[in-house]
């Protein structure tokens, strides 16, 4: 007889058990810091964590890591959250430069975010009392990806490291990012904990929301009276689904269709991230449209994929970025359905690998080739 | 003043436009040099890209018969076509054509090149506002106060019902949830695999 990991349901509802979670984190770890990101999940786990850390009269690390392009909204929501309960709050705001990848620029592929010397082009001022240089060992800093350089998840993992004996709080659920969670809840990360993964020098990332259901965020929000981010609201009336609604980075690959929005919601972010770097005006006009960004239709003047590969590949604008993509595009199989998921990448600046290939047989030439071997 | 002879619908007289200064130098108050003509001597140019969809059309409809036809349509003359080509307001044109069936339009008549006129549709077209999400949302509920229900306001800005709720919902997305019940909670367990 084998064992296997399931899921199972349990007597309880999610509220009750999320706050058991806490009062197991905080009994087992002295230190205990949450992530946030301005988003919903992360502003019910800051105030879950807060409630705990009131009742037994301790200071938790509050940790957001600014990426300077946010919008507006979620400022606001970084300021709420952080001075819910100043006694027992360490604030942890971090403003140093790292690089972004801006999707929709062919001339500014990169964002280095709070870049010196460019004060006067920062989205806004930096806040006073944010952490504003790295305080970790220069010397034993890591970097995952030498072509990018120092990127978010950089900072996020250096920040993480340089901290012992943590416990880190984060905001993901199963339901919302079942890759994620599956990965995450293989073993246990600590004792015989699940919703948790082991990190170095006796630090865990716990994931004490895995097992919420959006609605079930909302209907906290609602019962705790707290405030939240406005460009959920917008959303909402904008007339998307309550599930699709969510507060993203502007820039990046994934999240570039912020940008068709944006003017709508916080016109000001708008001109500001106009003025702070190119190919926006771009995301905004194209951001949904089939052609141009999402590489869902062909152009009419190209043939195939792969012809259109061909092209954006010989006409890519930067030389010494083009060289990852002809290695990376030498190993893959040529058939339109692996060109046009190369297109993509091509399309959106895509160096880094962010939005991987499915390097596989064109499954329509499989279809064809199976009838034709049938008729 | 511009005179254009046609082979068979006479000749057009077109007013000059008066001039003001401005602060970017000597500005056409072309709006005042409107003409009516003959709509058939209209025509659609072969290059614009705009596109206005049908419930927009409607509330373009609406808003020329309420608010009568405020913005004549810009064009220029071709003398081989013998037509007025259109270089903005296809849409108000189009309307004023096959839905309200007038026999006559007012016009403007630019003299540009064609490569100044393809530039001109673009800027007409792109060079717009949006509607900031929040202050559409205060707008639709100062008519609701006014005593105009769901569905006028819905007509009036051409809208679907469904959008005047729910840019009239000043309570925000939390209170949609707070008769929910929390989700049952569930764990990672060993089992055994039988």
């Amino acid at each position: 007889m084998q064992s296997m990991l399931n899921q199972i349901y349990i007597n309880k509802n999610v509220i009750d058990a999320a706050r058991e979670r806490m009062t197991y984190i905080f009994d087992e770890f002295e230190n205990v810091c949450v992530s946030i990101s301005g988003g919903k999940d992360s502003t019910v786990l800051a105030h879950l964590a807060l409630l705990e850390a009131n009742k037994r009269d301790r200071r938790i690390g509050i940790f957001f890591l600014d990426e300077e392009v946010v919008y507006d909204s979620t400022i606001a929501q970084i300021k709420y959250l952080m001075s819910m309960y100043p006694e027992n709050t360490v604030k942890l705001w971090f403003q140093i430069e790292f690089n972004l990848t801006n999707s929709t620029s062919i001339k500014d592929g990169q964002l280095k975010c709070w870049e010196r010397g460019k004060h006067d082009l920062w989205m806004r001022s930096k806040e006073p009392d944010s952490i504003q240089y790295k305080p970790w060992d220069r010397t034993k800093e890591t970097i995952r990806d030498k072509n990018k350089g120092f990127g978010f998840y950089d900072a996020l993992d250096n920040f993480q490291d340089s901290r012992k004996d943590t416990a880190f709080l984060v905001g993901l659920r199963a339901t919302e990012s079942p890759n994620r969670w599956r990965a995450v809840s293989k073993n246990p990360g600590y004792k015989d904990v699940y919703w948790c993964t082991k990190r170095k020098n006796g630090s865990v990332n716990f994931y004490p929301l895995y097992d919420w259901n959006f609605h079930d965020i909302w209907k906290y929000i609602y019962d705790a009276g707290l405030k939240y981010s406005k460009i959920y609201d917008y959303q909402y009336k904008k007339g998307m689904g309550l599930q699709e609604i969510r507060v993203s980075s502007l820039i990046h690959e994934k999240s570039f269709k912020a940008l068709v929005e944006l003017p709508e919601f916080e016109p000001k972010t708008y001109d500001k991230l106009m003025k702070r770097i190119g190919g926006i005006a771009v995301g905004h006009i194209y951001g949904k449209d089939n052609k141009m960004l999402r590489a869902r239709t062909l152009p009419k003047n190209l043939k195939s994929w792969r012809e259109y590969r061909d092209f954006l590949l010989e006409t890519y604008p930067d030389v010494s970025k083009r060289d990852i993509f002809v290695k990376r595009y030498a190993k893959y199989l040529d058939n339109n359905y692996v060109a046009r998921q190369e297109c993509r990448q091509l399309i959106l600046n895509d160096y880094e690998n962010n939005l991987p290939v499915d390097n596989k047989p064109d499954p329509r030439e499989e279809t064809i080739k199976k009838w034709r071997e049938l008729l | 003043m511009r005179e254009i002879k046609t082979e068979n619908c006479g000749t057009f007289i077109i007013p000059d436009a008066p001039i003001i200064n401005t602060k970017y130098g000597p500005v056409k108050l072309t709006s005042q040099a409107a003409i009516v003509v003959p709509i058939e001597l209209v025509q659609a140019n072969n290059y614009n890209p705009n596109s206005v969809d049908s419930k927009n059309m409607e509330l373009l409809r609406q808003s020329i018969v309420n608010n009568g036809f405020c913005f004549g349509v810009v064009t220029v003359w071709d003398a081989d076509l013998q037509k007025f080509i259109v270089v903005d307001g296809f849409h108000r044109y189009d309307i004023f054509k096959t839905e309200l069936r007038a026999m006559e339009i007012s016009i403007y008549v630019l003299d540009q090149t064609p490569a100044q006129r393809m530039a001109a549709t673009v800027q007409f077209n792109r060079a717009r506002g949006v509607h900031q999400v929040d202050l559409m949302g205060d707008l639709v509920r100062a008519l609701f106060e006014q005593g105009e229900d769901d569905t006028a306001i819905a007509k009036h800005l051409g809208m679907e019902l469904e959008e005047v709720f729910r840019l009239k919902q000043i309570t925000g997305i939390a209170e949609l949830f707070k008769n929910q019940t929390y989700s049952r909670s569930w764990e990672m367990q060993e089992v055994d695999d039988v």
